[in-house]
């Protein structure tokens, strides 16, 4: 029977070092024919070599351990390593797929060995491995490792983009007390600075979280966070004051609702 | 039109009845306050005066009424302004307390499992493969533990010196484990390292720069620190040449974090700016007010 291969990914040199030899010293039999310092360069090797073992890690640049596994898994059985993730752990532990926990350690590592020893000479008799199971779980996997746990919540906006001569400055949405169109532009008003940028109103409404912004007037948008109070004028109109700005916003008539006495 | 004109009327009339009541509270609160001689004074000049424009009534009642309210009410209206005054010490108390739990959080932030474990798994492999290399490692790891792990204790961390001694420390055990992935560049006059320089500020945005900006990117780049005096104002600067800011991605406990401080620690005069250059990658920005040393 010819030896088995194995193929090493992993963008940190020394961690690699690291696996190399723990896995010489814990199955020498096993051939390491290929390492890779990112996930692209691994699924190339991995498609290369054809390697009976990946060992993944998952953070890797180019593409994820995940997504490398995803490209490999038909060809090779897949390892992850991984530095302790909980969202990660729980995965493994639902599913079948083997994992390390970096940094490796000798005697885990030999169980792990051990255990693939074994699922590979039954794999190889019976030649019957559910490769469709194993997919269904990475597509799982990468979901999960995604949204971190959390149900698909929509991205929003997080940084306004203005240009401050030659580069571009990122304004944190978190620092911007309101946005207010002025004609062809957008003020950006923080506590410290104005911008101006070229998005409109109606592009940032649909962007933003509406949780995050309110719009107060046709042309005001405030951060929900940055009001001070609720005031009305002389005229009886319903005037903000917010944090950080010494002057006042004025809430339309038709936006007026949302700061109704409770 | 009738209806709204004399909502028109009735608005001024209570605009002008809340001036008139909020000068009459200024003038209770002098009253309250005062010292006895000070209102006698005023009584005999008021006297004086409308004695010599021969209608002596306004400055009896002017007397009567100050007397009044000062005898029935003044005590109370003392001890109310005094228990402001006590509220607003309370207030910048506070503030302290909000600074303090800040920094607190800054620096649990910091110490980070991943790191550790990974540095010491390092030192690990090395032992067996670069004995020397292993000694450096280990020895960057010291010095970094050190500057993190007591700051809470010790008062005298906080110039800009130490900051960069830190992250020295910490872009060689970077350098140790993403090799040549892994660029840095220090500008830092030696005359600035006196300066102070609030703790884990400088860390966290390097610490960004590698995660964010280099790791994502397969080959890698340089981080750039550089520190300059414009003006009355001390800019210290981290640069990468990394993957830049996606514009979906929350900006991060840290960040918010050095925001809120710079804010407590010096108001408006400091600031935080993220910007990306023209050429890719981002920039991180913190503007604070230049002392050439920490106070006594």
């Amino acid at each position: 029977m010819k030896p088995l291969t194995a193929l090493i990914a992993d963008d940190e040199a020394p961690m690699r070092d690291l696996l190399r030899s723990r896995l010489q010293q814990a199955w020498p039999e096993l051939q390491i024919v290929a390492e890779a310092a990112n996930g692209v360069e691994a699924v190339e090797l991995g498609e290369m070599f054809r390697p009976d073992i990946a060992f993944l890690d998952i953070r890797m640049p180019g593409l994820s351990g995940i997504e490398a596994a995803r490209r490999l898994y038909e060809q090779s059985h897949i390892v992850f390593a991984t530095a302790y993730d909980q969202y990660a752990l729980d995965a493994f532990e639902q599913g079948a797929l083997d994992y390390l926990l970096k940094p490796v350690s000798a005697e885990r590592l030999a169980t792990t060995c051990a255990r693939l020893q074994a699922r590979l000479r039954k794999h190889a008799s019976a030649d019957a491995a559910a490769p469709q199971d194993i997919g269904q779980q990475l597509a799982k996997l990468t979901t999960l490792l995604e949204n971190k746990g959390k149900p698909d919540k929509p991205t929003y906006l997080r940084w306004i983009q203005a240009q401050v001569g030659s580069s571009l400055r990122m304004v944190s949405t978190r620092e911007i007390l309101f946005f207010q169109s002025d004609e062809k532009y957008t003020r950006v008003q923080t506590a410290a600075a104005e911008f101006l940028i070229r998005k409109t109103l109606k592009e940032l409404l649909d962007e933003l979280d509406p949780d995050e912004f309110w719009r107060i007037h046709r042309s005001t948008l405030v951060r929900v966070d940055a009001i001070a109070e609720v005031k009305r004028d002389l005229r009886g109109r319903q005037m903000l004051k917010v944090r950080g700005f010494p002057g006042e916003l004025e809430v339309s008539r038709n936006h007026s609702y949302l700061f109704q006495q409770m | 039109m009738r209806a709204s004109d004399i909502n028109r009327v009735l608005d001024f009339v209570r605009d002008a009845f809340n001036e008139a009541s909020k000068v009459w509270w200024r003038f209770f609160d002098w009253l309250a306050v005062v010292e006895w001689r000070q209102l006698f004074l005023t009584w005999f000049f008021v006297l004086i005066f409308f004695a010599l424009v021969n209608t002596p009534e306004p400055a009896l009642w002017y007397i009567f009424v100050s007397f009044a309210v000062k005898v029935l009410a003044g005590g109370k209206r003392k001890a109310e302004l005094m228990a402001r005054e006590a509220t607003t010490q309370a207030n910048v108390a506070t503030l302290e307390r909000r600074l303090m739990e800040a920094q607190m959080a800054a620096l649990q932030a910091q110490v980070e499992p991943h790191f550790l474990f990974n540095t010491l798994a390092l030192i690990g492999q090395l032992i067996e493969t670069d004995p020397k290399e292993a000694a450096r490692v280990h020895a960057h790891l010291i010095d970094y533990l050190r500057s993190t792990l007591p700051q809470m204790r010790q008062r005298g961390g906080a110039t800009l010196g130490k900051q960069v001694e830190l992250s020295r420390a910490y872009l060689a055990i970077m350098q140790a484990r993403m090799k040549e992935r892994l660029h840095v560049r220090f500008d830092v006059p030696d005359f600035l390292g006196s300066a102070p320089f609030p703790p884990m500020m400088l860390q966290t945005l390097i610490e960004n720069a590698i995660k964010h900006g280099l790791e994502p990117k397969i080959e890698g780049g340089t981080v750039a620190v550089r520190a300059l005096v414009v003006g009355a104002d001390l800019h210290v600067e981290v640069c990468d040449d990394g993957v830049g800011i996606d514009p979906h991605a929350d900006d991060g406990v840290g960040l918010a974090n050095i925001r809120e401080r710079l804010q407590l620690l010096y108001g408006a005069e400091a600031a935080l700016d993220i910007s990306t250059p023209p050429g890719g990658g981002a920039c991180a920005t913190i503007r604070l007010p230049y002392k050439m040393m920490e106070d006594a």
